[in-house]
């Protein structure tokens, strides 16, 4: 875990390539954004006085590698503050962002037989390392995604890098509306308890997965979750 | 009701207008006003800042402390600035980090050995011997008062891990040769900058070379809080154990007055705690509460923007006392920038040769009793303090210079608030002395 520093920033492009789910690149207006694989940050809408406390923000994963000079993120329209996000993120806007939060790969694990399993926007935390150039020192990995329907998959040109930065990485995508949902057994069935299992996404698919693969006979070490409360 | 915007503006207006009744065109009078050494050099800037830091009643660190840490980190190039209210906690909080159990084989453990010095400020030695280590003393060159390479090579031993040691009086200690020496053993390396912020060696700033550094901003140093200190690190593992021991050893990160930044607040497993203790109660060092305050930081930040300005007048000052000195040849030894160093020189150092005819106590005195002011090289030879008789250390061959400089080295200041007419008059009373010997 780094130390946490406030970047100002701006919104350099927000792209909505379908209906309720958008993706904004950040500029920092100060010093380069420095951050790890994996991690993520603060958003807040509203002006940041510093003589204040820090106003009410939400989280949100780099999708970027930190070897980038802009960050990414995509967020779905799912509450108050996302749906304010629609309305007040455009090019230009300067906002404050809190950052780097999260050790998702920071933390000890094992780099060999890595699954990762994504739901939906989960995916993006992945794409950060994916992306990063340490995703080379991952043994044979494999991501599991599933999405709603093919239209909800934005992330063909991050699993392209990923692919020429770790020529053995694998992924299968599951679509909801053709092939059913992301089966947990599934996985273990095609990985096995030996496996180091990443899991990203909303909050009762990380939940159910988790205990799943704990029941099953994952060590708990072996089972980490990039979930928030 | 009154605006408290509009009170507050009254307020700042009247202390610029207080600053320059109180403090402007201060006066030197020849032997009645004071030579110090060192001194808190200001002006309305910092005055306002504190005020605003007093207003604003934030207290603890705040808008003032990121903005101080950012012009710090801006000014060095580096990644991290961790306030602390010290330079001595600095020094702590940077020794304390590398005992932590998270650097694994790595960390510092009682009874691994640490290269130092014996002539320096007893701050760089004893986080040392409080955690159970250590130091391995050795001697200094008697032209730059740094660490002699050769003798500090001799003094590795298997059990060396760290090489612990301070820029002395603002000229720097030879980088290259130490940088060296830990890379070829895998030594960490804490350079203790308290006495050198702005010096430069090879065209980069020290502080900027080790594992960690330190700063302080006692008002003696460079910029000043009042008390007050940092560490430097670009390692961000570092960075962390350096918050946490100096934040109660706590595992959370969250700022003053924030919560559950992390989103895992309740839904974690440490120690042996039950899963899902609240994370802000969680302690993952033996730490402590070293942070600075706002108020400090307010000061700091104005401070800064001084920085660059103070070294050149200390670099001026450093000349001027040269200058003075250097008539005597015989009679004292002057101090010598170490090769490829830039020093924003702290104090002006001076030892009084063996065959002089008096002795660094008489010369000294007789500046005192003229109202200038100077100090010996901080602890001498440390070893004969008190604190240290008899205590768990080694000498690495010998202190031969280490002993002179206890005997027959003192310091002058150098600090930006000397003038011209302090010089004629130091001039004087020096020459004064030494006629009065013949």
């Amino acid at each position: 875990m780094a130390i946490v520093k406030k970047y100002p920033a701006e919104v350099v492009s927000v792209i909505n390539s379908i209906e309720g789910v958008y993706t904004v690149e950040f500029r920092s207006l100060a010093k380069p954004f420095r951050y790890e694989p994996g991690q993520f940050l603060h958003l807040a809408l509203d002006a940041f006085d510093p003589a204040e406390q820090w106003p009410e923000s939400r989280c949100f994963s780099m999708q970027t590698s930190p070897d980038d000079d802009l960050i990414r993120i995509t967020y779905a329209i799912k509450g108050n503050f996302t749906k304010q996000m629609e309305t007040t993120l455009k090019p230009g806007k300067e906002i404050t962002l809190k950052m780097p939060y999260g050790d998702l790969f920071t933390q000890q694990h094992n780099k060999s037989n890595s699954i990762f399993i994504a739901g939906g926007t989960g995916i993006t935390p992945f794409l950060s390392l994916f992306t990063h150039s340490s995703f080379a020192l991952y043994d044979k990995p494999i991501l599991y995604a599933g999405f709603r329907n093919q239209q909800m998959n934005l992330y063909a040109k991050e699993l392209s890098k990923a692919k020429e930065i770790n020529a053995g990485f694998k992924w299968q995508m599951v679509y909801e509306d053709a092939d059913g949902r992301l089966n947990i057994q599934d996985v273990l069935d095609q990985c096995g308890t030996e496996s180091t299992f990443f899991i990203s996404g909303p909050p009762t698919m990380i939940k159910t997965f988790k205990m799943f693969l704990l029941q099953a006979g994952v060590r708990q070490n072996n089972v980490l979750t990039d979930d928030w409360e | 009701m009154t605006d408290h915007k509009a009170l507050r503006k009254e307020i700042i207006e009247k202390t610029k207008e207080y600053y320059q009744a109180r403090f402007a065109n201060q006066v030197f009078t020849p032997g009645k006003s004071r030579v110090n050494y060192a001194g808190r050099v200001f002006d309305e800037n910092e005055l306002t800042n504190a005020v605003e830091a007093s207003l604003d009643f934030w207290l603890t660190e705040g808008r003032f402390s990121e903005q101080f840490a950012e012009k710090i980190a801006k000014y060095l190039e580096v990644e991290h600035v961790l306030l602390t209210n010290s330079g001595s906690s600095a020094n702590l909080l940077a020794f304390s980090a590398l005992t932590s159990e998270k650097l694994g084989d790595k960390r510092l453990k009682p009874g691994d050995e640490v290269i130092s010095v014996a002539a320096g400020f007893p701050a760089t030695v004893t986080p040392i011997l409080q955690y159970g280590l250590i130091p391995v003393f050795v001697d200094v060159d008697m032209e730059t008062y740094n660490i002699d390479v050769e003798m500090m090579r001799k003094a590795l031993t298997p059990k060396t891990r760290c090489i612990f040691i301070a820029h002395t009086l603002g000229n720097p200690f030879n980088i290259d040769a130490v940088m060296e020496l830990a890379n070829e053993h895998d030594l960490w390396v804490i350079e203790d900058n308290c006495d050198s912020f702005g010096s430069r060696y090879k065209g980069k700033y020290t502080g900027t070379f080790g594992h960690l550094s330190t700063i302080s901003f006692y008002p003696a140093h460079h910029i000043t809080t009042g008390e007050g200190g940092a560490i430097i690190t670009n390692d961000p593992v570092l960075a962390n154990l350096v918050r946490a021991f100096r934040d109660w050893g706590r595992d959370c990160y969250c700022a003053g007055g924030e919560n559950n930044t992390c989103g895992k607040r309740f839904s974690q497993s440490f120690g042996q705690l039950p899963f899902g203790y609240d994370h802000k109660y969680v302690y993952s060092e033996i730490g402590y509460n070293l942070k600075m305050t706002d108020i400090q930081a307010a000061i700091g930040a104005a401070q800064m923007d001084k920085l660059d300005r103070f070294g050149e007048r200390r670099k001026e000052n450093f000349k001027s006392w040269y200058s003075i000195f250097e008539k005597y040849p015989d009679t004292f030894s002057l101090p010598k920038a170490t090769e490829g160093a830039d020093p924003s020189w702290f104090a002006f150092i001076v030892t009084i040769n063996e065959n002089a005819g008096f002795t660094r106590d008489e010369f000294t005195h007789h500046l005192n009793a003229n109202l200038i002011e100077t100090r010996n090289l901080f602890a001498g030879n440390m070893t004969k303090q008190p604190a240290f008789v008899g205590k768990d250390w080694r000498i690495a061959d010998n202190l031969n210079n280490t002993d002179i400089i206890m005997n027959n080295t003192f310091f002058l200041g150098t600090y930006p608030g000397l003038k011209p007419e302090m010089f004629a008059y130091a001039a004087n009373m020096i020459d004064e002395f030494m006629t009065s010997i013949k």
